[in-house]
């Protein structure tokens, strides 16, 4: 039961945090704003600027509960001292009370069951995962750290710096509570944009529409941060709005703030702060009112650039690693991974929206049969409301493409579901459209239209939320995550990196699991680890280049064919030989290669495990170069591959004495390679060496089945097995 | 942000240290062994095993299979771990249980009392080819019918594969 308690009260702390903060902002700049529009306004803001003293808090390395709560404490007694904790302003016309019996009745309905799914044990993938998987982290090291082992450190997180307080005093579900709070303020702000265009209806049926949506319901009541980045966007709309009536150059404070925060909150939500840009030049055709929105957006975007300078080399991490060349990602994992985001295993684009309406299993979710009828929204360009709605809407729908999940659909669904409501303007119908969505988005209502594994809410966690079934029990036995999880802290040292193929539930284990596809060190981590098992990966193919003796100091292997997509350049070892005779390697010899120059040494290393790799799409000009630091005589090169590239053509070439590159040998001989009978070993050793001593391995991960039925000729020692996965320690490295 | 792009690029590394050959290593035993507790063992099976969640034990119908996939054929071996359960022993009195692979029969043995079994037999290499799907047998001449909606019961399985 006092789980339940400091979980309510860490996001009760938060929330009352961030509305007071923005109480303070608003009064500040003497903002006249509506009653019922107040609340929504100044938690959203407030969110915004708290953001940005929680980051400086970590940036500092000042992250204690105390600091975070005395952070609270002060806002939020400001508020009070000032009188800026009080609604004020002008109530809007009272509502008819058909329409407060009806929309309070959904309204009431649907927070039941989000609010006991937020209140309740944390159990979300991404939200156990790096979400709140790095605010755990950085809590244990009371601030930021370099992390190179996840990429996702590097994605903005304007939406999980609330969550430090919140969880700093009631752990994971205060943070999917703060997360719901942004959902609720959302619909809140929705409700008061249609009373301020005086069709209070049209504001109560686009925030039911949003609220009972069965995504919108399941992400806004985990740790995620897609439903405050609606809220944010809605918000720079709604602040536009404001400004436009008043046209107060104070508001264009809070436009800016707002549209820079969604940057913060999410990269893909940056196209608002373009549209507040747009809008505000379109409006004054003036410079200096869009200078001034620009650099408060700069106030909350500047952090993140910086920080992802300062710690991933590159300010766009994880995005955009070709052109920001770092050691911490590699060019074709983003590729790949844009990729996958880009269709989700969905190869006809044309299926997306039944996919993301009805069904919901492969995009993750579903926002509602009803949505099939969004094309109705344009009706609405009839109005100059609906015009003011759909830009924005499109505007934030543009960068759906780069990643289809349905989830990602939220950010413009409030401007969509206002049209659509605007856009049918007879109450009675909208009351029917709500009541169908409504019952057709209920959970018991969903599995009879939508694909049996869609992403969905299950029921009211009530027992759940208020403890009653304890949390270890409840996450023990319905999220295999959490299992694993502690499985690890039981079993593998305190400080111990655990590798493993896939992702794990983070926020549940104080150890850094290293998955595969996360960072670059991963990638190698994992690609030692596959040759273990994988012939595909093992150097089963040596190309050997022959040509007349000649003395040289430094020599290159140079790609000079296009590969085909995601062919990349691949050398386990490259030696030099002279009348049959390896050269030893000596200390003096500098290694250099492009792209991926930090990982030459693997090709040098004399281990069939480890290899360099372009790690991108082979293109000519690729190469390896050896400078001996002396002349040397060779008259052979050998370059030790795997099979699995066909396109691309090498070429030696030396360096002459006026410094060009001269071919010397092309069109090599191949000779077919038998890996080490004891390869596995090969890879458990090189793993130890790199300091990895724990696999962790789910049953049905590719190579699982080769390390279960023989640990032992890996090295390894099974220590754990349970929740479909299993614990290997290297002991024989 | 273009600034940012300016990165010190390493300019050259030396060779690291080398790797050396072990001097007391064994190559990896093959062992295609489907323990119905693992998580992907639903995965290979063919017929007659309960379907549903990985479970310590599962009930099998008459003819129970499996499908593996080994990387050789030599040295293979047939290995299987099941439970004659006393329920349905009482009723169905001894059993014959041939063991096979890919349709050629490896054994038949009876059982004349219930409890635990584990069998296990060479499979000559013939039948069996590297890298090609293949699916490991047990067929019970008896079986246990339910009287109330007639569903049979074989015998209770933990494990059955090929290993080295």
């Amino acid at each position: 039961m006092w789980q339940a308690f400091w979980a309510l009260l860490g996001a009760a702390v938060t929330v009352a945090g961030c509305y007071a903060t923005g109480a303070l902002a608003i009064d500040y700049l003497d903002a006249r704003l509506r009653r019922e529009e107040r609340l929504p306004l100044a938690f959203v803001l407030g969110a915004s600027l708290l953001h940005l003293a929680i980051f400086a808090v970590l940036a500092l390395k000042i992250a204690y509960r105390p600091v975070l709560i005395a952070m609270m404490a002060a806002v939020i007694g400001a508020a009070v001292w000032r009188g800026s904790w009080k609604l004020k302003g002008e109530s809007f016309a009272p509502l008819d009370n058909r329409l407060k019996v009806f929309g309070g009745a959904i309204f009431a309905l649907f927070t039941v069951l989000y609010f006991f799914h937020a209140w309740a044990p944390e159990s979300s993938p991404d939200g156990s995962g790096y979400h709140l998987g790095l605010v755990t982290r950085y809590l244990r090291v009371h601030g930021f750290e370099q992390v190179v082992t996840s990429m996702y450190a590097n994605l903005s997180a304007g939406i999980e710096m609330l969550y430090f307080p919140a969880f700093a005093i009631g752990k994971h579900s205060s943070a999917a509570l703060v997360h719901y709070a942004f959902l609720i303020a959302l619909v809140m702000l929705m409700f008061a944009y249609g009373r301020r265009i005086g069709r209070p209806w049209v504001g109560a049926a686009g925030a039911l529409l949003m609220y009972a949506s069965p995504v919108v319901g399941l992400d806004g009541s985990i740790a995620y941060n897609d439903c405050g980045v609606a809220a944010i966007a809605f918000s720079v709309f709604y602040w536009l709005e404001l400004w436009d009536e008043a046209r107060a150059a104070k508001l264009l404070i809070p436009i800016g703030l707002l549209a820079g925060y969604c940057y913060a909150a999410k990269y893909t939500a940056f196209v608002m702060a373009i549209y507040a840009l747009g809008f505000v030049v379109w409006k004054t055709r003036r410079v200096r009112p869009a200078l001034i929105v620009a650099v408060c957006a700069s106030a909350m975007v500047v952090p993140w650039v910086a920080k992802n300078w300062i710690y991933a080399a590159n300010p766009v991490a994880p995005f955009f690693n070709k052109v920001f060349r770092n050691p911490y990602r590699h060019v074709v994992t983003d590729q790949e991974y844009t990729e996958y985001l880009s269709n989700y295993g969905v190869e006809n684009k044309w299926t997306l929206p039944l996919e993301v309406t009805v069904r919901g299993q492969n995009t993750g979710g579903l926002i509602g049969p009803v949505f099939l009828l969004a094309p109705v929204a344009f009706l609405a360009l009839r109005f100059r409301e609906g015009r003011r709605l759909l830009l924005p809407g499109l505007v934030m729908l543009a960068p759906y493409m780069t990643n289809v999940g349905t989830r990602f659909l939220i950010p413009c669904l409030p401007f969509f579901s206002l049209a659509m409501a605007l856009a049918v303007p007879w109450a009675p119908v909208l009351a029917a459209i709500l009541v169908a969505h409504a019952w057709l988005s209920w959970p018991s209502h969903i599995p009879s239209y939508s694909a049996k594994y869609a992403w969905r809410l299950d029921r009211i966690l009530w027992k759940q939320a208020i403890r009653k079934i304890p949390q270890d029990r409840y996450l023990s036995e319905n999220f295999a995550g959490y299992g694993v999880a502690r499985m690890i802290d039981d079993n593998a040292p305190k400080g111990a990196r655990v590798l493993a193929v896939n992702g794990v539930a983070d926020a549940y284990t104080s150890h850094e699991v290293l998955v595969g596809f996360q960072a670059a060190l991963n990638d190698d981590l994992a690609d030692v680890l596959n040759a273990g098992w994988d012939e595909i990966r093992q150097p089963e193919r040596r190309r050997i280049f022959k040509f007349p003796a000649r003395t040289v100091r430094r020599l290159r292997v140079l790609e000079t064919a296009k590969g085909a997509p995601l062919e990349e350049f691949k050398v386990t070892e490259l030696r030099f030989f002279f009348q049959g005779k390896e050269l030893p390697r000596e200390p003096e010899w500098k290694l250099r290669a492009w792209p991926n120059p930090w990982d030459v040494q693997m090709a040098f290393d004399n281990s069939p495990v480890t290899r360099w790799r372009s790690w991108e799409t082979a293109w000519p000009g690729m190469y390896i170069d050896t400078d001996f630091g002396k002349y040397q005589m060779v008259d052979e090169v050998d370059l030790d591959t795997s099979p699995d590239y066909a396109n691309l053509r090498l070429q030696v070439e030396s360096m002459d004495a006026s410094g060009q590159w001269v071919k010397i040998a092309d069109d090599p001989r191949d000779e077919v390679l038998r890996p080490p009978p004891d390869i596995r070993r090969w890879a458990s050793r090189e793993l130890h060496e790199r300091g990895i001593d724990y696999i962790l391995m789910q049953d049905t991960d590719w190579g699982a089945d080769d390390m279960r039925e023989d640990p032992g000729s890996w090295g390894f020692k099974e220590i754990a097995k349970g929740h479909g996965a299993r614990i290997y320690q290297v002991v024989t490295p | 942000m273009l600034a940012s792009s300016c990165q010190n690029m390493p300019e050259s590394y030396a060779p690291p240290v080398q790797r050396q050959p072990f001097e007391d290593s064994r190559p990896h035993r093959m062992s295609r062994i489907v323990n119905v507790a693992d998580a992907d063992a639903a995965s290979h099976f063919v017929r007659d095993i309960a379907p549903g969640e990985p479970a310590p034990w599962k009930w099998t119908n008459q003819n129970p299979a499996v499908k593996v996939t080994p990387r050789t054929n030599q040295g293979l071996r047939y290995i299987i771990d099941f439970t004659l359960p006393e329920v349905t022993f009482k009723t169905t009195g001894p059993v014959t249980v041939t063991f096979s692979v890919n349709g050629h029969d490896l054994d038949r043995v009876k059982y004349t009392a219930f409890g635990e079994y584990h069998f296990e037999k060479a499979v000559p290499p013939e039948w069996v080819e590297p890298l090609k799907e293949t699916t490991v047998e047990a067929s019970i001449d008896k079986v246990w019918v339910a009287p109330t909606d007639g569903a049979k019961l074989g015998f209770i399985l933990t494990r059955m594969g090929l290993t080295q």
